[in-house]
């Protein structure tokens, strides 16, 4: 029986206007966040090339390691990452490398391009998390309450129909009906990718069936949900009503209230005030290391370049140890700032988690590697690449580079051999690994779980209401 | 007739269940959204002042003028309260000093990326989303569904002209919408009293021509949900209409047309162009030491011939000359490098503001697009707010290292450390002044780039004009179907 009664909820919802349009436009949607999302990686990573390659061409033609100031490293674009874009445009791409010293990351693609983040880009967490869920209300509002409006539903309860029967049928046949269709233009969207190039790794492959998964699960929370509201309600509009505010408050307010929410516990220090702190720190040792240039005992020698050795070996030490002082400082208040900022995410996220869309939203940054943690990944990245790269400038110039220091150069005769220049592709290179899915994965089961429970309390909280339901 | 019909209408949607929920919803919504907003805008305020006040005391406390760095924030807005726009997205603070050229850094979102994962609700968003969506849920049935009901074939057995009750149940709806939402429009700006935010004649003026803007758009959405309503029989089909038009020119068209213009008109990364201007200057400064390795070798000769005593009274005599020599040519090799910085920055910006009028252009076809551009330009959080500070800041950058320059001078000395070696005297580390606290007292101040009400509604008007175009079209749709409309 179940199956005759899916069968016709299929048929129903299949041959009406509603499926046509909201089809059309989702399949519209789904091909376009797919063509766009491939679209914006490929300019994204020429953008990425043309970077590096400025990067380096600034070196062209230097002759001395001590030169090479300003080094940049940049975050790759991912090709997943167009699709679920996350926290990736907000934060900074760039990272200028010393040998010593903070990292930093700037120029964040909203930030240098402020016209994208007016209107934000169509990706899938859009699709997913606004569009479909508006569309899974909208097949849903009226499973229970339209069929009593029409008079079917009295109709099909003259029959012996067995109440848990339907409502299973009911809810099946409507999530078939929207999800089954939905697969085409995704499927159609992911053959894009091969298409225009772009290779997906296996893990890749992966999170974009991860990603399709929650999504799936998410349009279930809202399905789930009108089908509770429709067999709690007498008539369609009312539902329908109730499920519109729902879904006003769900997907547009309580995600962007939570942070705000969290931000009323938890008292984060401003970046303004850390940097502050540090700013003075350094200025401070820096001023008792002015003190200790003047004691320099320069060695009793008549050769200069002895002389400005020992001066060099003199600066280094006071680096070094300026260094050491500013780190312990430094890493005491951003790990205070970092464990503080990480207390208020993980309370905006447990707030966030009544709301579908958002628990959506953080599944799938989660699994794309897009999440508030991309940055942490980026800056923790970048600073064991600072190692290298200072191992790398010391071997080349002798000396630790970044920070306050002091270049001498001899100036020789117009007879001396001329110097080489430096081949700058001997840096090593910065290699960016994206966040695995194993590190998101648990975050990921935890959302989706929450999401599958909201399934199954609406779909509890349907089965209930509807055995008391008056069907005449 | 026309009040008779008015009035009907009108008890037509305040008598109707959907009134209470929707309007509680919006009230909230909108209340909470100003209080929100007036809680972060006093949070910004008491950042900005006291990190400036620390950039202040770290100035007086620097070694020398020498070595004097400071950093402007950008000062917060009520309007932000309102229309947060770009204000989150742009950086919130700049380095100024010699070396370095204007770049805005730490954007609100790059600090705290959770807020970036969701963004911040505000008055804009509540009016393009909840308003647009409350004026298609009041009115994609107001004729058909009148239809269904047969109240429209008993209107009109009596004597009713059409255009009179087409004209009844658009100022009917309008009213039954407008009238509730002014209350907590009303209440939010009552908050803003409460709360002490000071807000200038030219903010209440925004203020007011934004509500406008909301209006004009709330009536375009009303208008197209009449037109529909008398494009269909049936009030369901209307209502999917209505909601699928309404994704697409809500949430559909503005992205779309910013994507579009990313897609065909291609800018280069702000990466790319400081690798650049890193480039001219790399090789500007190599270019400066070659001369002055040149210049050194010219001094040096006449003391080839001179005892060791003579030598160090020639280099004592003639070095304060040396020195400013030297100075101004530093000084030359930085005003070139800025020179090229604010050439290729200009590059960079024409191609901006092509692809930005492009994406403009495509976008406001949506009337979504027109409103939240009318908002952001009254409010000052609009696209150019990036570089009207940056301008700010490069004017105020040249004034600064004047005066720096200035102080340097009358301090005495060329500041910053000197080390000197040669051969006949070895190494001298001269580290400047002692510690001590500079007089800033006379620094020119950085004046924010001043946003007036003229500046916002000047080019807001085009966005208005939109509107008003948007629902003129809407309504004359409306009115002519209806015109042709069978009643029965």
């Amino acid at each position: 029986m179940i199956k005759l009664i899916v069968e016709k909820e299929l048929r129903d919802l299949i041959g009406s206007t509603k499926f046509a349009i909201t089809f059309s436009i989702c399949s519209v949607l789904i091909l376009l966040s797919f063509y766009i999302g491939i679209k914006n990686f490929q300019i994204a990573q020429a953008q990425y090339e043309a970077s590096k390659t400025a990067n380096l061409r600034q070196y062209e033609g230097i002759t001395d390691w001590m030169r090479v100031q300003e080094y940049k490293i940049f975050l790759p674009p991912q090709p997943l990452a167009t699709l679920i874009n996350g926290i990736s445009n907000d934060i900074g791409r760039t990272i200028e490398v010393r040998g010593r010293g903070e990292l930093r990351s700037e120029d964040s693609r909203y930030g240098d391009d402020p016209i994208f983040a007016m209107f934000r880009f169509l990706d899938l967490d859009f699709i997913f998390s606004i569009v479909l869920s508006l569309f899974a209300i909208l097949f849903g509002y009226d499973l229970i309450n339209g069929e009593k409006e029409r008079g079917t539903l009295r109709l099909t309860f003259s029959n012996a129909v067995p109440r848990g029967y339907y409502i299973i049928s009911k809810f099946v046949g409507s999530y078939l009906a929207l999800a089954v269709p939905l697969l085409v233009p995704i499927l159609i969207g992911v053959l894009f990718l091969p298409a225009f190039n772009i290779a997906l790794s296996g893990e890749e492959w992966l999170k974009l069936t991860l990603i399709v998964l929650a999504g799936l699960i998410s349009i279930g929370v809202f399905l789930a949900l009108a089908l509770f509201v429709s067999a709690k309600t007498e008539r369609s509009s009312t539902s329908f009503l109730v499920l519109l505010s729902l879904w006003i408050l769900t997907v547009m307010i309580v995600p962007r209230l939570s942070v705000v929410g969290s931000d009323l516990f938890v008292n984060v220090p401003s970046v303004d005030e850390i940097n502050s702190q540090k700013s003075r720190f350094m200025s401070q040792i820096w001023n008792e290391d002015r003190t200790k240039m003047n004691g320099f005992v320069p060695p009793k020698t008549e050769n200069m370049q002895e002389v400005m050795n020992a001066f060099n070996k003199f600066m280094q030490n006071l680096a070094d140890e300026r260094e050491k002082k500013f780190n312990e400082l430094t890493a005491r208040l951003n790990e205070d700032r970092m464990n503080r900022q990480a207390e208020q995410q993980q309370l905006a996220m447990f707030f966030s988690g009544i709301s579908p869309s958002a628990l959506f939203t953080l599944a799938a940054s989660e699994v794309t590697g897009t999440s508030v943690r991309l940055e942490q990944q980026y800056l923790a990245q970048a600073k064991n690449y600072q190692q290298g790269y200072a191992k790398f400038m010391k071997e080349k110039t002798g000396m630790n580079t970044g920070g306050f220091s002091f270049v001498f150069r001899m100036v020789t005769d117009d007879n001396a051999e001329k110097p080489k220049p430096i081949n700058i592709g001997e840096v090593p290179q910065f290699n960016f690994t994206p966040l695995s899915v194993a590190s998101g994965i648990g975050y990921y089961i935890g959302y989706v779980g929450v999401m599958a429970a909201f399934n199954l309390l609406f779909f509890v909280g349907a089965f209930i209401s509807f055995k008391k339901y008056d069907v005449r | 007739m026309l009040s008779t019909l008015i009035t009907h209408e009108l008890k037509n949607i305040f008598f109707s269940p959907k009134f209470f929920l929707t309007f509680a919803v919006v009230t909230l919504l909108l209340l909470l959204s100003v209080v929100v907003g007036i809680n972060q805008f006093n949070n910004a305020t008491r950042q900005y002042e006291t990190t400036t006040q620390l950039v202040q005391q770290e100035m007086r406390e620097a070694r020398g003028w020498m070595s004097l760095n400071n950093k402007v924030l950008r000062k917060p807005d009520p309007m932000q309260i309102f229309v947060s726009g770009i204000n989150n997205d742009i950086g919130r603070m700049s380095g100024v000093n010699s070396f370095n050229g204007i770049k805005l850094t730490n954007s609100t979102y790059s600090d705290d990326p959770i807020y970036a994962l969701f963004r911040f609700v505000d008055f804009a968003f509540i009016v393009t989303v909840v308003f647009s969506l409350l004026a298609i849920l009041f009115t994609y049935d107001a004729i058909n569904g009148e239809a269904e009901r047969g109240t429209l074939q008993l209107t009109f057995s009596n004597a009713v002209p059409r255009t009179r009750y087409i004209i009844g149940k658009f100022m009917g709806a309008w009213l039954g919408l407008v009238i509730p939402l002014l209350l907590p429009i009303l209440l939010s700006l009552l908050l803003l009293l409460v709360w002490n935010v000071s807000m200038t004649s030219d903010h209440w003026l925004k203020l007011i021509s934004l509500f406008g803007a909301a209006l004009l758009y709330l009536t375009f959405f009303i208008a197209l949900g009449i037109f529909l309503s008398t494009t269909t029989k049936r009030s369901s089909v209307s209502f999917l209409f209505s909601l699928v038009i309404w994704v697409c020119l809500v949430f559909i068209v503005p992205r779309a047309g910013a994507t579009v213009a990313g897609q065909v008109i291609n800018v280069p990364t702000v990466a790319e162009i400081e690798s650049q201007r890193d480039t001219f200057s790399k090789d500007r400064w190599m270019q400066y030491e070659k001369v002055m390795s040149d210049k050194w070798k010219i001094r040096n000769e006449p003391t080839q011939r001179m005892t060791k005593e003579e030598r160090e009274a020639f280099r004592e005599e003639k070095m304060w000359e040396w020195m400013e020599e030297d100075d101004r040519d530093r000084k030359q090799v930085q005003i070139d490098i800025d020179e090229y910085t604010k050439k290729v920055n200009e590059d960079l910006r024409n191609k901006k503001a092509e692809q930005e009028r492009f994406a403009f252009t495509l976008s406001r076809f949506s009337p979504t697009s027109a409103f939240q551009l009318a908002a952001m330009n009254l409010a000052g959080t609009d696209i150019a707010l990036k570089t009207r500070y940056e301008d700010a800041l490069q004017n105020y950058r040249t004034i600064f290292t004047t005066y720096k320059d200035k102080k340097q001078k009358e301090s005495g000395g060329m500041g910053g450390i000197r080390i000197e070696m040669n051969s006949d005297a070895g190494i001298k580390i001269d580290t400047g002044r002692e510690r001590g606290v500079l007089d800033t007292s006379d620094m020119p101040r950085f004046d924010h780039p001043i946003h007036t009400f003229k500046d916002g509604i000047t080019p807001a008007i085009i966005d208005f004009g939109l509107l008003g175009i948007f629902s003129l079209v809407a309504f004359s749709g409306a009115f002519v179907r209806f015109l042709q409309y069978d009643v029965r």
